[in-house]
């Protein structure tokens, strides 16, 4: 009898080792917003409504360096423009849906719900929209609280700024990491990185990160394109790379 | 320009509809349609191309006038190598976090941040 847990539970365990991963990062977060001028109640606003680490830091480290609304508004966007990839290799799974559950499902789709979501989709015939929305939920809970926390936390104690504003680059080399597939994408990586720093030096702005993106992700389009039509899929450039992990991996990419 | 905190209420919501409407648009055309090929191509690389470009932005670039300060802020660039072999081996992002933020408190006792 002790083996029947209710859905909830169920799910609630397969979102627990997400949940826990959110908590130093909300924290840092909280903190970051708070240094940035946001009340708690904003901060608490902004988890529920954004939910996204990186677009959170992303306000916190704009505000404190001045950066004008339009600004911050424009990074968002191309920094949120991934989600659209998300979103489009999920949507096959939430045919027969309503609108209102797609708007709340869109509400809260997150990089690491995703994962787990999308691993779920594909392994398990019983799990359902449902079910991946209480995924969605349950970080989000997680995530606001954790946000929250941090910025009472900032209310009380000083912190160098200059080390918690490192869990968002830490967070980003995490997530390109995990976008590494074959060599291609070390290489599209590395001219981006090249691109960022010339633009960023000759334009004076964050736009030099919107440059950067778009250029880097247009060759890495073109080379892939060439590389398949030509009969290259198992070169050198597009053979897949498989990490030694230790652990159980969650594909993020949309394959 | 300093903002009041109506103003930060208005960037919160205005943030809210910039992160909305890239998860929700392909949702809704992609739940009754396929997915046209090239945008799924050209997407797959718009990911890794932003990150690698905002983690460049934070440690190789001063931020306050836009110079490349190549080893400036040595104590991050050792730090973010260790976040990528953790990142590689432990594929957690709560590992990789938490191990970047120790490593860089720890790296800024000896070098510059």
């Amino acid at each position: 009898m002790e083996n029947v847990k209710p859905r909830w539970r169920e799910v609630l365990d397969i979102s627990m080792p997400l949940c826990l991963s959110y908590i130093p990062i909300g924290l840092a977060c909280g903190i970051l917003l708070h240094a940035a001028g946001f009340s708690w109640i904003l901060t608490t606003l902004v988890s529920l409504l954004v939910f996204s680490g990186g677009a959170q830091f992303m306000i916190a480290s704009m505000l404190v360096a001045n950066a004008p609304m339009h600004t911050i508004l424009i990074m968002l966007f191309f920094l949120e423009l991934r989600y659209a990839l998300l979103g489009s290799s999920l949507s096959q799974y939430m045919r027969g849906t309503s609108k209102k559950f797609l708007y709340l499902f869109a509400a809260s789709l997150n990089d690491e719900n995703y994962a787990v979501n999308y691993l779920k989709f594909a392994t398990d015939k019983g799990w359902t929209p449902k079910d991946a929305l209480m995924v969605e939920h349950y970080s989000l809970l997680f995530w606001t609280g954790a946000n929250l926390i941090g910025s009472l936390i900032g209310n009380m104690i000083n912190i160098n700024l200059d080390i918690v504003d490192f869990a968002l680059t830490a967070l980003f080399l995490y997530m390109i990491v995990m976008q590494i597939k074959n060599v291609l994408t070390i290489f599209i990586s590395l001219l981006s990185a090249v691109l960022a720093i010339i633009a960023m030096v000759l334009i004076k702005s964050t736009m030099g990160l919107v440059v950067a993106t778009l250029l880097a992700s247009l060759v890495g389009f073109m080379v892939e394109d060439y590389l398949v039509k030509h009969g290259h899929e198992k070169g050198f450039l597009l053979k897949k790379i498989k990490p030694k992990a230790s652990r159980k991996v969650i594909s993020k990419s949309g394959e | 320009m300093h903002m009041s905190s109506m103003d930060h209420l208005i960037l919160v919501l205005l943030s809210m509809v910039v992160a909305f409407l890239p998860r929700f648009i392909p949702l809704r055309i992609f739940s009754t349609r396929e997915i046209p090929q090239w945008f799924n191509e050209w997407m797959k690389y718009v990911p890794v191309s932003l990150f690698t470009a905002l983690v460049v932005k934070d440690i190789f670039i001063n931020t306050k006038d836009y110079s490349f300060i190549g080893l400036g802020y040595l104590a991050k660039i050792v730090a973010a190598v260790i976040v990528i072999g953790v990142a590689y081996r432990s594929r957690s992002m709560g590992l990789s976090v938490v191990f970047g933020l120790i490593a860089v408190a720890l790296l800024a006792l000896v070098l510059p941040i």
